[in-house]
């Protein structure tokens, strides 16, 4: 086979080799949705009408999935389960918010740079405390970080409080790549360039949990005591991966704020912002890459457009994940392929579907008897 | 008319006769029926009916706090845009078109709500009741150039500085800025206490922009007022679960005035925890400009003391309903469907359809036709209109200087409800500076 | 000042105490089951609102308190109240653990947060659907207050406080003793420590873990009783604070330790009190401070023992 083609063997399975990626390949079909999904991104704000859908919140779930792709990295590999990541997402749009407002930065781009710092530098500091801790005393070391700086922000005349500051100069929207655009024309720039940066993140991030080091930091997952006996400097690596999983999270703040062009505490640094990023990252599948992308797409649009449909509705929406926990096992990208392939092989024998009625109905017997010894054991007690 | 010193601006039409009432409301239906004189209404409208006006209802959206603490205000805004509404359908529509309204949580996405009714085609929308959320939507809202009358949203610069008239053209507010009920609370205090009776003030207001803004407003003019020295300011979380740990700080300080801007369950808390704790011993007067507010949720025990509460620009009973027969059908109409006293955020939802529907009518006459959105919105700037609270009128900031009413909160077993007693009503021009002046350098000038 | 700083503490004190009826469930479920339950403060709202119910039809059957022997009557009265509201709870925490909870036991821990923050909305709009979206208030704080108990000792301070401070170091008291010397509580021990073992010895854990999800679910609502029976009113979103601030008491006193939720309930309540007298602008951040503050010194909070009820 030419060097040239991206097409090789690989254990009697042809794959793709991708291109800057030091020889990680895909599959075929991953291949393929992989092309489409990136398709659609570019297609989405003129598709996204078309299906009824709105771009600008789509555009918004793309920005908190990426901050759960960021936080993923810490869940996946290292095991680490962190509710404090909205402080990073909110932290890089206030660092935008308070440039324009308060320095008459201009400069979207600058900006965004700005954002992409100071987020990592905050999460390089929490991360520096947090990173001997596991389990719960993780989660709320960063849950109370988060709740410090929410609480500074929410109480400070600096950042006008919860009425939050406008990311306008003088009343017009930032430049990009120095230039003034129309309102459309901005939206537009902002997303494509978003879009743009956003994959090569994502590739970057590909690459790095298949680096030496990120199969140090599955192996810090594992067990921590036999990878610090192997010689991994624990602490310092998943220091170093708490601050970029920071990282990603302030880059999608920054862009979030330059999006919203108003940044508030509630939407961006509320402890429960930072819970909704982690469950985007569970609900779309933690064991893929891009699965916290499209939980993050998921999660705000039902948080924003249920209440459009429904007088209920926040049920509507613990319905659909509690549906996700139990038919998705593995969230919906970890599921994907086994949907796939179970409803290709009842494409091929419709036979299995008798089997699977079979299953239904011993299950919900199973739940019932399970219902009858709880009403049991409410009357009885245990004995 | 009125049982303060201080008259309002417009005193309403408790002895004018029918043609007076017509020709000063503007005299379409509409606006008389929501002025609150639908039986003064006898002559068909014949520049309406000749008008160009589109047969499909006018899709309108409102968005506000239905669930949880701050449902306490955005309920009744909401049931003041729907009693407006009703009005509004049931004397024929705008120009004859119906008002479809779809009522949205806030929550903390209000611009986000507003970016869906544009996409959903609305024709104009309300709300929202926070000052933040507000703020972050006009921008968004002169972008879109569908017209948002704010039933709340009372940040005090925004129209001033933030988004001056020549920056806006289709936000605007029904309410006035948040500088109006603090300064009627210290111009209230004074009255009531007198000048030489009032050495020190302290305050516990929610801790958030709003509860800072209106302790800063409060304490510059009682400090012009008074010379009064502050003891305390506490500032406890919106929505908070306990405040006795600023309740025992005031018992401490045993100051003459307590001034509080806690509204909703913040306010029933602090009333609770007030008294169970002896507070309203230690101190000569509590002022609260949105205590009644919550008048819903107060019970005979909690309104006992020298307490005496703001209503922004409405109160139910003043004029009073024996002589004012609009405030009395608004009364009654708001008991009968809801089972609830109209307060001051009633008066937001309904105010902010009413401005908007008297206007949007009052185009059709002009225009011939329906209205565009830029037509419509400079019709608005300058618009006055009546409702049961009086006479309004849409500045040229785009927002509505109206009356601020304070009184005694005290308990009327008749209604089994919280009233207020000796009302006292304050004209704008008295505690709102003047357009396009900064609120704290017009206080330093008194 | 010496008088100040009496009250404040004595407000610490209450506060803590409510802090610890809230979080004791949390702590419940955490140290047996292993199952952070994020629908805990939704299970606390509902104890408020429930007793917002039975408050209305049990107050009406008994005088006003005027003297000090109809504000006792009244008081039991409500308190009584409370228990049945909490007693309300116990079929709904069995039913979540039995249909939900139990099936992902297995599976990897992340999924019980994605659980029960679905339980958590769907919860919110069943209390929608019951007692409506606007707040509501028990009224039965000023009753309460009537009860001698400070006067008798010559100042004044809240009865309800006092009040609630006992029933909160009564329910304490009932833990411990439950979890030390009852044989249930034993058995539950023991399932904890070991689960394998329990089961050898013949103990069903499914019905312990049932049993302990339903008593979790009790003091949740128990909680939610307590406060909404004081000066608070019960409201839609009133279980997300108290929710992260059990959090807080349980690591501070460290993770399934009740002694240690106790201490920590406690000292988060008279810090945080003192921290809004002497400093007033540190009131939203102060518990979590104080977590941060804990937790940097001593990483396992105050009595880790991860995993085992003590």
């Amino acid at each position: 086979m030419s060097r040239l083609s991206p097409l090789e063997e690989r254990d009697g399975e042809t794959v793709v080799r991708v291109p800057l990626t030091n020889g990680l390949t895909l599959t075929k079909g991953q291949t393929a949705l992989t092309l489409v999904g990136i398709l659609v991104l570019f297609g989405l704000p003129f598709l996204a009408g078309i299906v009824g859908l709105s771009w600008g919140r789509l555009f918004r779930g793309l920005l908190f999935g990426m901050a759960a792709v960021g936080l993923n990295l810490l869940l996946r590999h290292t095991e680490l389960v962190s509710f404090g990541h909205a402080a990073f997402f909110g932290g890089g749009a206030y660092a935008v918010a308070v440039l324009a407002a308060h320095l008459d930065v201009s400069e979207g781009l600058l900006l965004l740079l700005a954002a992409v710092i100071v987020g990592t530098l905050l999460a390089a500091f929490i991360g520096y405390f947090v990173a001997g801790y596991v389990d719960i005393y993780f989660a709320l070391l960063t849950l109370a970080f988060n709740a410090v700086i929410f609480a500074t922000v929410f109480r400070s005349g600096f950042f006008n409080y919860n009425d939050g500051l406008a990311v306008r100069v003088g009343g017009d929207n930032p430049t990009l790549f120095g230039l003034g655009w129309t309102d459309l024309g901005y939206d537009l720039v902002l997303y494509y360039t978003t879009i743009v940066l956003m994959l090569v993140m994502l590739l970057l991030m590909w690459r790095l949990v298949h680096s030496p080091f990120g199969r140090a930091l599955d192996a810090i997952g594992q067990d921590r005591t036999r990878a610090r006996f192997i010689g991994i400097p624990v602490e310092r690596y998943v220091w170093i991966s708490f601050t970029i999983s920071g990282l990603y999270g302030a880059f999608a703040g920054g862009v979030y704020a330059l999006q919203r062009l108003h940044v508030q505490p509630e939407p961006t640094l509320y402890v429960f912002v930072s819970g909704e990023i982690l469950f985007m990252a569970i609900l779309g599948g933690f064991t893929t890459l891009v699965g916290p992308l499209i939980g993050g797409v998921l999660l705000v649009y039902l948080l924003e457009a249920t209440r459009f449909s429904f007088y209920y509705y926040h049920a509507p929406i613990g319905i659909i994940l509690l549906a996700i926990v139990f038919f998705m096992p593995k969230g919906i990208m970890g599921s994907l392929p086994d949907i796939l392939a179970g409803l290709s092989r009842r494409a091929s024998d419709p036979g299995l579907l008798g089997d699977d009625l079979q299953t239904i109905g011993s299950s919900i017997r199973r739940s019932l008897s399970r219902a009858t010894t709880t009403v049991r054991i409410l009357v009885f007690g245990v004995r | 008319m009125t049982t303060g010193s201080h008259e309002p601006r417009d005193d309403g039409a408790a002895g004018i006769d029918r043609r007076d009432a017509l020709k000063l409301v503007g005299g379409s239906a509409i606006a008389v029926a929501l002025a609150g004189c639908a039986e003064l209404l006898e002559d068909e409208d014949d520049a309406i009916e000749d008008a160009d006006v589109p047969d499909e209802p006018i899709e309108a959206g409102l968005q506000t706090f239905l669930e949880g603490a701050p449902a306490v205000l955005g309920v009744q805004a909401e049931m003041g845009a729907e009693t407006a509404v009703r009005r509004i359908n049931d004397n024929g529509g705008v120009a004859g078109r119906e008002i479809e309204l779809d009522v949205i949580e806030e929550g903390e996405e209000a611009l986000e709500n507003y970016q869906q009714f544009v996409d959903d085609g609305k024709d104009v929308t309300f709300g929202p009741i926070s000052s933040g959320n507000h703020e972050a939507m006009v921008p968004e809202i002169n972008a879109q150039g569908v017209i948002n009358v704010a039933t709340d949203g009372t940040v005090t610069t925004l129209y001033e500085e933030d988004h001056p008239p020549e920056d806006n053209t289709y936000s605007f507010r029904f309410q006035n800025h948040d500088v109006m009920e603090a300064l009627a609370a210290a111009v209230e205090a004074v009255e009531v206490l007198g000048v030489d009776e009032i050495d020190t003030y302290a305050g516990i207001n929610p801790g958030y922009a709003f509860g800072f803004d209106e302790h800063e407003v409060f304490s510059a003019g009682i400090e012009q007022l008074t010379g009064a020295e502050e003891v305390y300011d506490g500032f406890p979380d919106l929505g908070a679960d306990d405040m006795s740990t600023h309740i025992e700080a005031v018992n401490s300080e045993e100051p003459d005035v307590l001034f509080s801007s806690c509204w909703g369950g913040d306010a029933t808390l602090l009333l609770e925890q007030g008294h169970g704790a002896g507070m309203f011993d230690n101190i000569e007067l509590m002022v609260g400009p949105v205590l009644y507010g919550s008048a819903n949720d107060l019970s005979e025990g909690l309104v006992d003391g020298p307490i005496r509460s703001g209503s922004r620009n409405f109160y139910w009973d003043e004029p009073t309903t024996d002589r004012w027969s609009p405030a009395a059908d608004l009364f009654e109409e708001v008991v009968d469907e809801y089972d609830a006293v109209p307060t001051a955020h009633f008066m937001s939802g309904y105010g902010a359809v009413t401005a908007w529907a008297t206007a949007a009518e009052k185009a059709v006459r002009l225009l011939g036709r329906w209205p565009e959105q830029d037509e419509l919105a400079e019709l608005l700037v300058g618009h006055g209109f009546h409702t049961p609270a009086g006479y309004h009128t849409m500045a040229d900031d785009h927002q509505c200087y109206s009356n601020a009413h304070f009184g005694e909160l005290a308990w009327s077993d008749d209604l089994d409800a919280a009233v207020l007693e000796n009302v006292t009503v304050y004209a704008p021009e008295e505690v709102s500076p003047p357009q396009g002046k900064p609120s704290l350098e017009w206080i330093g000038g008194w | 000042m010496i008088d100040s700083f009496f009250v404040h503490t004595l407000n610490g004190l209450w506060y803590g105490f409510i802090l610890f009826m809230i979080a004791s469930g949390l702590t419940i479920i955490f140290g047996v089951l292993g199952i952070l339950n994020l629908a805990h403060g939704e299970l606390y709202a509902l104890g408020a609102f429930v007793v917002f119910s039975v408050v209305g039809y049990a107050t009406g059957l008994v005088a006003s308190p005027e003297d000090p022997v109809s504000a006792v009557v009244f008081g039991v009265v409500v308190l009584a109240a409370a228990l049945v509201a909490a007693a309300v709870l116990l079929p709904v925490g069995a039913f979540i653990e039995a249909v939900f909870v139990r099936p992902i036991y297995e599976r990897e821990e992340v999924y019980q947060l994605l659980l029960t923050y679905a339980l958590l909305l769907i919860f919110v709009d069943v209390m929608k659907f019951g007692w409506g979206t606007s707040p509501l208030d028990a009224g039965t704080y000023g009753g309460l207050n009537q009860i001698p108990t400070t006067e008798l000792a010559g100042f004044g301070y809240p009865s309800y406080n006092i009040v609630a401070m006992l029933v909160g170091l009564a329910v304490f008291a009932w833990l411990v003793w439950f979890f030390d010397r009852s044989k249930t509580g034993r058995i539950i021990r023991a399932t904890a420590i070991n689960r394998d073992m329990a089961t050898a010895i013949g103990v069903s854990t499914d019905r312990t873990f049932t049993l302990v999800f339903a008593m979790g679910a009790f003091f949740a609502g128990f909680g939610g009783a307590m406060v909404s029976i004081g000066p608070q009113t019960a409201f839609l979103e009133m279980g997300l604070d108290p929710l992260i601030l059990s959090f807080v008491v349980i690591v501070v006193g460290g993770l399934g330790s009740l002694k240690g939720a106790f201490v920590g309930a406690l000292l988060v309540g008279v810090i945080s009190r003192w921290a809004i007298w002497l400093y007033p602008a540190v009131e939203l951040a102060a518990p979590f401070a104080v977590m941060l503050a804990i937790l940097l010194v001593k990483p396992e909070g105050l009595f880790g023992t991860w995993g085992e009820i003590e």
